[in-house]
């Protein structure tokens, strides 16, 4: 068990800058997430903490030691790849105690070792087979007790269920979490899917562009996203944008095609000196209820509905916009039926940089 | 199955035996001719030994050479060997060297490296006609003439070139992750390279190998050139004499050609599967 | 100026503390002895049989450690080349006269002391024939003659009763003798053998001074018979050595021209009588007389002696050992040799010997000066073209002329090399200057140590790779600036490429110039490449359908060409192409027998077609399995879904194989066909094996013209490697148009 800092760290491949100065702080013992569009360097961040890249600038420390200079083999973590990387050559077993026979570890506490990963994660039967005779979801449970039996005090997660189809990922999201638990080691893991990430994570990182959005607990950046962009990413349907939007001359609401959303802390924006200005709105599928048709209401006209059992995502117009919004199955929307909602809450972002206006 | 597929399937039976009657004719022509105990010249469409006899074959295997101390030396044997020993030393220098830098170029960047790769490719452009000359004086200088080893490194000298284009293209179908596995398990870059790389490796390794050994396993005119002791030629070189200005006894070169043969077919026939894989899988990339 | 050696030296020098700290750990490196009276006297012969047999048994007698070592005897010329000059080679060896004066030419061979040749005693044409000028033109003896070997005439006794007198009576015999067999064979096509004939009409294949024989009326008339006996089949066609030889063993001709070493070959069962060449009704020799014999060349194979040998105290003892009168009577028992001195002359008893002889006696001594070398290659030409009908024998005849000519041009007069050695100075100072500034620039230097552990993998390579594959070839391709034999050449500038390039001021576009050769090559490499690619792709295809049983049973039949060496495969080939007793016209018999048709036998190294149809057949059956392999192992990566996908979309099988399968397999199959073009340009054993470029060298491609000019010709190393400079270039050159031309259409897709 570690806690992981990295400080002002920096990656270029040749002019590309992937990484643009990152600081991460992850807590001992924490289930940290990497959230983000591919190409957000996500991937490469955690191949610095690996080892598997070099810096091109920037600190990395492992319980407050500087590790930025070691060698992967020096830096004591687990790490389960995208492709799971089983060695094609070796047997289960020996995929297994491979990381322990590196380090000169007793012939039977390697052993010991193995036979207890693989009586957690049900591979048993499989210790004799070559990764070429496993199922997708067997190789990745190698993959998984090939990072448990080294006992590191840092595990990587490389993207681990993108390889696997969607009933299996819920299941194995469950177990990987309950490994973390009962070992109680520190975790990183990297995923483009927001509902892993949010699933999974005590301590979320939202990166876009080669730099941290947001870091914080699930909830909090879903209900108190940063910018425009972790509004977007967080969330299942993301986020309804609507440009164009001005703030009222007095600061004290939002208005949109003539519709005035007050704003809970007006004399900030006036303060900031924001009023009158072009801002973009933010709303949430989820945050909508309906309504009478009255001023303050807005007119949807559901033209695609989607079933989910419990509720309902309705895509359509909203007012002179299109739009999502959740509804609750027994609603009965249907399908060219204009009803009125009135949004619960709503985000306000700057116009030009995004940041999130209150 | 339809008429079509069963067509389809005696049109493929039709083209592949028509195939190997091309592949397999002058080899049975070179096996008639082995046991062959006659050689009336006769145009004959068919690769049958006329007056079939073992004569030959045992005439070339069984060729000795009286020592001075009275004893005979088992001639033929020792030539074996060194066809053996000079073929595997080749096939050691050529792909034991070319292993780690077709790893290098497969999977490092630096400086250099294009342009290696392009002198490389220069390398097998230019005739040996004129190389050779100069090869033999610096062997000369290295006071290897007539010795093994400097007709290994004359062999070396075109194995370890190809064998370099072809094991780069095996390392670069290796996927990275398995040696980032192994390095975050704890392997240096030169362990993950030794103890995952290689082993994965092995099938293309083997076939690299065979074809080391065949450049050096199948040449004669450097080895003739080179070798001034009778026990030190290699097969090629004792096949060679067989065809001499006046006379040639084709009956004796072909049971020789036979015996020569053998070991690389089998090493063909063992390696045939893997070769499909080395081969294909983006194994000669220029 | 001392040349491309001292290039050579300086190159290996330098690198000669790496190398030997590299063969020191390789395998035990032993350096060349000393001569004294402890090291055992190195005797080198490509003898074979019954010679090797009583020689090695002469040796054994001489009560000394001997070094004895027999050499093929197409390698023995080079190798002797290779070997005396770095002190490598024999102390004695032993050789045909002939080849003397190329051999003191190159200092290969020392003069014989006076003392060591008991003049008395020889043959006197054996010594003429030995005795040549040395470098400031005194005649000295150069080697003890051993033995004379000529052609005569062998006789059937079974089949001929009378043994004709003329060669024209042969003709007559045809009608006595049973069917298929042949009055008599000799290998019309060589001009060893043809020189019998040339001197019966008063000619000579080498002039008195030096010039070209073998044309005007005498060599015109003398193919003018052959032709007359060749259409009246009392002569085989096509007949080489080998084939004489079968053709007498088994009474399939009733009496063959050859040699001594023919009479080894024959079974005791047969029974025959060695006369000497008969007369020609047709000829009239230099004085006149008529009919005129013929008179064969005379070879006279000697003992020879090294500078090396020259230093050895125990050389002259052996010297005497082997040239005495017993050991001349000894070779004469045991090995059937005709000795050359008077005193071991064959009993009268012994009529083999005491025919071949009769016929030493009135053959021609062969001219050893080293004009002689450049005689065979334009005659034989000449004689096969004649015969071949291709030309009149008086046009060939005057072609001949003019290629010797050609190949006896003097070389190039030496050059100032000041401008070029100027121009290298300034370039690698230059070349220096830029390094160093460019090693001062901080990124490359950041880059440099980026590259560290890399450079860690591929030093010992790069040494290696350095050492024995790039000094060699810029040694090699330097040698091309440069004219004269090995061990004295000197700078002559671009003189060579020139020559080259302006078909040695001979029309472009005549035979043997560089562009004729030029396209040829470029056809041999397309006609091959695209052969190549076509079978082992249909082969691939067919092998991966999935149904398909048996698969691996034909993948292993069909990769047996691959795996047998090549130049067995090569000449199994020629022999198959034999136009009489080829495999390939006893299959056109059957055809012939089967359906009644009547297809003539092809001669397939009369014509340049197929010629070019031999050679390329034996190429295509020797590299298709590797594209085959290649393209079974490019389809093993082709994913099912996309073919799937494809089918689903309405594609026929052909529209599959066209837009989805191949353009899949192009990554792979592109370089290596790219690897397979630069081995086919460079495919020298199959021309030279096969068709040996016949006819008439139309068939030879840049590489074995490289060949001819370096080994066979007048041992133009520079004018080879010019040659090989220029193939470099041409490769260089269409393969990175190649690379580019891929890159743009890469771009385009």
């Amino acid at each position: 068990m570690v806690n992981v800092e990295t400080q002002g760290l920096r990656k270029s491949f040749g002019d590309t800058q992937v990484l643009k100065g990152i600081d991460l702080r992850v807590p001992k013992g924490a289930f940290a997430v990497l959230v983000g569009p591919s190409g957000c360097g996500k991937s490469t961040l955690l191949r610095l903490l690996a080892g598997l890249e070099q810096a091109t600038e920037g600190t990395i420390l492992f319980g407050g030691e500087d590790v930025t200079a070691h060698a992967p083999k020096d830096r004591d973590v687990a790490m389960v790849f995208q492709s799971y990387a089983l060695y094609p050559h070796m047997t289960v077993r020996d995929n297994l105690a491979f990381g322990l026979k590196l380090r000169k570890t007793a012939a039977d506490i390697i052993a010991a070792r193995v036979t207890e990963a693989a009586a957690v994660l049900g591979l048993e039967p499989l210790l004799d087979r070559f990764p070429r005779a496993l199922s997708g979801g067997q190789r990745q449970r190698v993959a998984m007790g090939r990072a448990i039996v080294r006992r590191s005090k840092l595990f990587l997660f490389d993207e681990p269920l993108s390889n696997l189809d969607p009933a299996l990922r819920t299941q194995v999201r469950v177990d990987i979490r309950k490994q973390h638990d009962r070992l109680g080691a520190t975790s990183i893991y990297v995923t483009h899917d927001q509902v892993e990430a949010m699933t999974l994570a005590d301590l979320l990182f939202v990166l876009n562009e080669g730099e941290v959005q947001q870091a914080g607990s699930p909830l909090d950046i879903y209900n108190n996203p940063a910018n425009r962009f972790v509004a977007g990413f967080v969330g299942s349907p993301a986020m309804n944008f609507i440009d164009g939007c001005r703030i009222s001359s007095d600061g004290a609401s939002v208005l949109m095609d003539g519709h005035a959303l007050p704003l809970t802390a007006p004399e900030h924006t006036a303060a900031d000196g924001l009023a009158d200005r072009e801002v973009c709105l933010g709303l949430r599928p989820h945050d909508f209820e309906l309504a009478a048709a009255e001023t303050d209401a807005l007119s949807f006209t559901p033209s695609i509905l989607e079933t989910l059992g419990p509720e309902v995502h309705a895509h359509g117009a909203l007012n002179s916009y299109q739009g999502v919004i959740a509804m609750p199955a027994e609603v009965g929307l249907q399908r060219g039926a204009t009803v009125h909602v009135r949004p619960t809450r709503w985000y306000v972002f700057d116009s030009e940089t995004g940041v999130t206006l209150r | 199955m339809t008429a079509r597929a069963i067509a389809n399937n005696v049109l493929s039976h039709a083209l592949l035996l028509v195939a190997v009657a091309f592949a397999l004719y002058p080899v049975l022509w070179v096996v008639a001719l082995a046991f062959s105990g006659d050689s009336v010249p006769t145009a004959r469409a068919i690769p049958v030994p006329t007056a079939p006899t073992m004569d030959h074959l045992r005439e070339v295997v069984l060729t000795t050479r009286a020592d001075a101390d009275g004893a005979s030396t088992w001639l033929f044997g020792q030539q074996l060997a060194n066809s053996l020993l000079v073929s595997i030393a080749t096939a050691l220098v050529g792909v034991g060297v070319a292993i780690p830098v077709a790893y290098a170029l497969a999977r490092f960047e630096f400086v250099g490296k294009s342009g290696g790769m392009a002198t490389l490719l220069a390398t097998q452009m230019f005739p040996a006609v004129a190389s050779a000359v100069p090869l033999f004086i610096m062997l000369e200088a290295m006071g290897l003439l007539n010795t093994r080893t400097g007709l290994i490194l004359c062999y070396a000298s075109t194995s370890v070139p190809f064998a370099i284009f072809q094991l780069r293209g095996a390392f670069e179908t290796i996927p990275v992750d398995l040696e980032e596995a192994a390095m975050v398990d704890g392997a240096s870059r030169f362990e993950a390279f030794v103890r995952v790389v290689l082993p994965v490796a092995k099938p293309a390794i083997a076939v690299t190998f065979l074809f080391a050994f065949m450049t050096a396993y199948n040449e004669f005119i450097l080895a003739a050139t080179l070798l001034s002791d009778e026990s030190m030629f290699t097969l090629p070189v004792v096949l060679q004499r067989f065809i001499g200005e006046y006379d040639a006894q084709w009956e004796a070169f072909a049971a020789g050609a036979l015996v020569v043969s053998i070991p690389v077919m089998a090493l063909f026939y063992l390696l045939q599967k893997h070769m499909v894989a080395g081969l294909g899988a983006g194994g000669v990339k220029g | 100026m001392n040349g491309a050696i001292a290039w050579c030296r300086a190159a290996a020098l330098a690198c000669v503390v790496i190398a030997i700290t590299l063969a020191t750990s390789l395998a035990h490196a032993t350096s060349p002895p000393v001569p004294d009276a402890t090291t055992p006297l190195r005797v080198w012969h490509a003898y074979r049989g019954a010679e090797q047999v009583a020689l090695d048994a002469l040796l054994q007698d001489f009560g000394q450690e001997l070094n004895v070592l027999a050499i093929p005897y197409d390698a023995f010329g080079s190798k002797l080349a290779a070997a005396i000059p770095l002190g490598e080679g024999p102390d004695l060896f032993i050789d045909s006269h002939e080849r003397l004066g190329d051999f003191i030419h190159r200092g290969l061979v020392a003069p014989m002391p006076a003392a060591l040749i008991d003049s008395g005693a020889y043959v006197h044409s054996t010594l003429d024939a030995v005795t040549l000028p040395d470098a400031v033109g005194t005649p000295r003896a150069w080697a003890v003659p051993l033995s004379m070997k000529s052609l005569a005439l062998y006789v059937n006794t079974d089949l001929l009763s009378d043994v004709p007198t003329h060669l024209e009576d042969f003709h007559d015999l045809k009608e006595t003798l049973p069917d298929g067999v042949f009055p008599v064979a000799w290998e019309a096509n060589s001009a060893y053998t043809h020189a019998a004939l040339l001197s019966a009409y008063g000619g000579a294949l080498l002039t008195e001074d030096g010039g070209f024989g073998m044309h005007g009326p005498a060599a015109t008339r003398s193919l003018q018979l052959v032709l007359k006996l060749l259409d009246a089949k009392v002569l085989p066609d096509d007949a080489d050595g080998a084939l004489v030889t079968d053709l007498f063993r088994s009474g399939k001709a009733a009496a063959v021209i050859s040699g001594p070493w023919l009479a080894g070959d024959l079974p005791a069962s047969l029974r025959y009588e060695v006369h000497r060449l008969p007369a020609i009704y047709d000829a009239e020799d230099h004085t006149g007389k008529s009919p005129a014999f013929m008179r064969p060349l005379l070879t006279v194979e000697s003992l020879m002696m090294s500078p090396r040998g020259a230093d050895h105290p125990h050389v002259a003892a052996l010297i005497r050992h082997l040239t005495s009168a017993e050991a001349g009577r000894r070779r004469a028992s045991d090995a059937r040799a005709l000795s050359a001195r008077i005193d071991a002359a064959p009993a009268p008893t012994d009529s083999f010997l005491r025919a071949f002889q009769d016929q030493a006696a009135v053959a021609t001594p062969m001219p050893a000066v080293r004009a002689m070398r450049a005689v065979w290659e334009p005659a034989s030409r000449a004689i096969r073209k004649a015969l071949r009908r291709d030309a009149q024998p008086a046009r060939a005849l005057e072609q001949a002329l003019q290629r010797f000519r050609d190949v006896r041009r003097p070389p190039p007069p030496p050059r100032d090399p000041t401008i070029l050695l100027t121009i290298l100075g300034a370039s690698s100072l230059l070349g220096a200057l830029l390094l160093f500034h460019r090693a001062r620039q901080p990124e490359l230097r950041a880059r440099l140590r980026a590259s560290l552990p890399a450079y860690r993998y591929v030093i010992h390579g790069v040494i290696l790779v350095g050492l024995l594959v790039i000094g060699p070839i810029l040694v090699g391709a330097a040698t091309a600036l440069f004219a004269g034999q090995p061990h004295q050449m000197y700078y002559v500038g671009f003189a060579n490429f020139i020559d080259i390039l302006t078909a040695r001021s001979g029309p472009l576009l005549s035979s043997g110039s560089f562009y004729v050769v030029l396209l040829v090559t470029v056809a041999w490499t397309a006609a091959n490449v695209i052969l190549h690619l076509a079978i082992g792709v249909t082969l691939a295809l067919v092998l991966s359908r999935p149904l398909l049983k048996l698969k691996s049973v034909y993948r292993v039949l069909l990769i047996v060409p691959w795996s047998v060496p090549s130049y067995v495969t090569a000449l199994a080939w020629k022999g198959m192409f034999h136009r009489q007793f080829g495999a390939v016209t006893g299959i056109i018999q059957s055809v012939n027998d089967v359906f009644g048709t009547e297809i003539e036998p092809i001669a397939w190294f009369a014509t340049f077609s197929t010629s070019f149809a031999a050679n390329l057949t034996t190429n295509v059956w020797l590299g298709f399995p590797f594209m085959m392999v290649v393209t079974l192992g490019a389809l093993t990566a082709v994913p099912k879904d996309v073919l799937e996908a494809a089918e689903v979309d309405g594609a026929t099988p052909l529209q599959r194989l066209w837009h989805v399968t191949l353009p899949m397999i192009k990554p792979t199959m592109i370089p290596a066909t790219v690897l397979g073009s630069i081995w086919t340009f460079n495919m020298f054993n199959v021309v030279f094996l096969v068709s040996g470029g016949e006819p008439d060298g139309t068939t030879d491609i840049l590489i074995s013209e490289a060949y001819r000019w370096a080994f066979t010709r007048e041992a133009r190393y520079g004018y080879a490697a010019a040659y090989a400079v220029l193939i470099f270039i041409i490769l260089a050159a269409a393969s990175t148009a190649g690379a580019r031309w891929i890159d743009r259409s890469k771009e385009r897709a």
